[in-house]
């Protein structure tokens, strides 16, 4: 059952389409992991549906409440950290957290204001105004609203930006326990390894719009080629060489994710590894390294867009899609 | 109740945060009313008790200046990007506007209350209702300015308009008002202005309620009805235009 249904959802700024005609379901109980580079749509998207701002055609329904004739209703539901954390300079974290649990109707808010700062590793600063905490303490307060919150709908938009290693960890597994008490969590992020370990479901969004949608292993399969090569070379690879090596038989596709590394998709790499190197030293190609894995969420999201979303950059020498 | 008691809450707090602002008000309410206010009165001489209608004056010009503080605060807000925060909390437009426009007011009270309460002590003002009359007077005025500063923080698209427009009105209606001189001393089409502008009628409702001589004062029944016009106006137009500007995503 879906939660959160998009109906042609449309945001507008000037001439700029931010957000074209997106329809998309969200079930009940997921964790829907939303990709895409900077200016994809996601955070447009997020801001319609908590109704932060209206969209420009079309609408959306959040626990069957539309965002334009309800948002009053649709805001009980959702609770929002935003991707820069949103923290008015003179304020603590203990107020902050306090204040947003009371506002939100949490039951003995100081309790839980201060079993959240403990759990984050916040207690110690909690008397710190916002403007003399570092980045990654802003962002834990910012992530500590929503779970203090425990909506109906979560959205976290990019929860783990400019947080250690161990802090990422701490996150995702509040993100997860919050999905197993109830909630329905969208999250948006452009960090794959997040998007992949986290969500039930991916969406990947482009220039505004839904590229495709399905559990991460579907998307996986469905990457032709089952396996992946990346080379790297001595010297940047022309568009020749590019072309040469996709004329080999057996390889599917392949894409030159910079001007040394190329990224071949095929079937049965060991076997096929042995033919593109002969034909590299033919062209007089030298290598530096070789890898093989399987598709990552990186693949698909070339795959289904032509770019590579760490830096959006065309991808010259492969039609991927 | 409400959920505006949480926006008030909020923003009462953040007035304690800045303690070192209060302390130089309320170092220049002293200085104004204690050294300029002495002066001034002894060269006024066509009205008696000067000082007091200067004193008062004085208190209600400032409860406006820290009144309009919260216009301020949501251009802060919004260069701090935190305005997307509060429109996503679960609370009606009305309920933060309202809020926020009451706390504007009460910040007022609370940050001019040591020299309300030091004033009607070296007045003798100690009868109740007067003492009610007149803090209602002045809560209803600064309730109204808040309101006022809101609607034009959020319908003025430009930080830059805002400061200068405010800073128009500030030199405007608190010259083309009652409260520094009383209507009667004023020329003619300059009183006629001041006949519209809310500050003539919170000072003199105000100085009304502390017994100061009516003669120099416009009718109390009439300041009530236009203050009470005053406050319900810009709130309205607050949370008319907040939804409208904010929610469509102006702020950005």
């Amino acid at each position: 059952m879906a939660i959160v249904k998009t109906i042609g959802l449309t945001k507008k700024y000037g001439q700029n389409v931010a957000v074209d005609h997106l329809d998309l379901e969200v079930r009940e109980g997921e964790i829907l992991g939303i990709l895409g580079p900077n200016g994809a749509g996601k955070s447009s998207t997020l801001l319609m549906l908590s109704t932060i701002t209206k969209p420009t055609e079309g609408t959306a329904e959040v626990g069957g409440y539309d965002i334009r004739k309800n948002p009053y209703q649709v805001r009980e539901l959702v609770g929002m950290a935003f991707q820069e954390p949103k923290l008015f300079w003179v304020n603590t974290p203990w107020e902050i957290l306090n204040w947003h649990a009371k506002v939100c109707g949490v039951k003995n808010p100081k309790q839980s204001a201060e079993k959240m700062l403990k759990e984050l590793n916040l207690w110690d600063a909690r008397k710190k105004r916002a403007n003399e905490l570092s980045g990654g303490m802003k962002k834990r307060v910012e992530v500590a609203k929503v779970m203090i919150q425990r909506p109906k709908v979560a959205i976290v938009d990019e929860p783990t930006a400019q947080i250690d290693v161990t802090g990422k960890f701490q996150i995702w597994d509040m993100i997860g326990s919050l999905r197993d008490e109830g909630s329905t969590i969208l999250l948006a992020t452009n960090e794959l390894n997040e998007a992949d370990r986290l969500s039930d479901r991916v969406a990947i969004m482009y220039r505004g719009k839904l590229r495709v949608l399905d559990t991460p292993r579907n998307l996986k399969d469905s990457i032709p080629g089952g396996d992946v090569i990346d080379l790297r070379a001595e010297f940047p690879i022309s568009q020749k060489t590019a072309e040469e090596v996709k004329a080999i038989s057996g390889v599917v596709d392949l894409a030159i994710m910079n001007p040394t590394h190329l990224r071949i998709y095929l079937n049965r790499a060991e076997r096929m590894l042995p033919k593109i190197m002969n034909r590299l030293n033919e062209l007089h190609v030298g290598i530096l390294s070789i890898n093989m894995k399987e598709p990552l969420l990186d693949d698909v999201f070339l795959h289904y867009t032509g770019t590579v979303l760490e830096e959006e950059s065309v991808v010259a020498g492969g039609g991927t899609s | 109740m409400t959920k505006i008691q949480f926006v008030i809450e909020r923003d009462l707090r953040l007035l304690m945060h800045q303690y070192s602002i209060l302390i130089m008000r309320w170092f220049y309410v002293i200085v104004q009313i204690g050294i300029f206010g002495l002066a001034i009165s002894r060269i006024v001489i066509a009205m008696q008790n000067y000082y007091y209608y200067y004193a008062m004056g004085v208190i209600v010009m400032t409860m406006y200046s820290v009144a309009i503080f919260t216009g301020y605060e949501i251009y802060d807000e919004a260069d701090d990007g935190f305005t997307e925060y509060l429109l996503a909390l679960p609370l009606s437009r009305r309920e933060l506007v309202l809020g926020r426009s009451l706390a504007g007011g009460l910040r007022s009270f609370i940050f001019m209350a040591p020299v309300i309460a030091g004033f009607m002590i070296l007045i003798g003002i100690v009868d109740p209702l007067r003492v009610a009359a007149a803090l209602a007077a002045l809560y209803g005025f600064a309730f109204g300015v808040s309101g006022l500063s809101i609607t034009l923080a959020v319908g003025l698209r430009s930080g830059d308009s805002f400061d200068i427009i405010m800073g128009a009105l500030d030199a405007f209606i608190v010259r083309l008002s009652s409260a520094l001189y009383p209507l009667a001393f004023m020329p003619g089409p300059i009183a006629t202005l001041a006949e519209f502008n809310p500050l003539t009628y919170a000072s003199d409702l105000f100085r009304w309620s502390l017994n100061f001589n009516a003669k120099f004062l416009t009718d109390p029944l009439t300041a009530v009805i236009v203050l009470v016009i005053f406050l319900c106006t810009f709130n309205f137009a607050g949370v008319a235009i907040y939804e409208r500007s904010l929610e469509g995503g102006a702020w950005r």
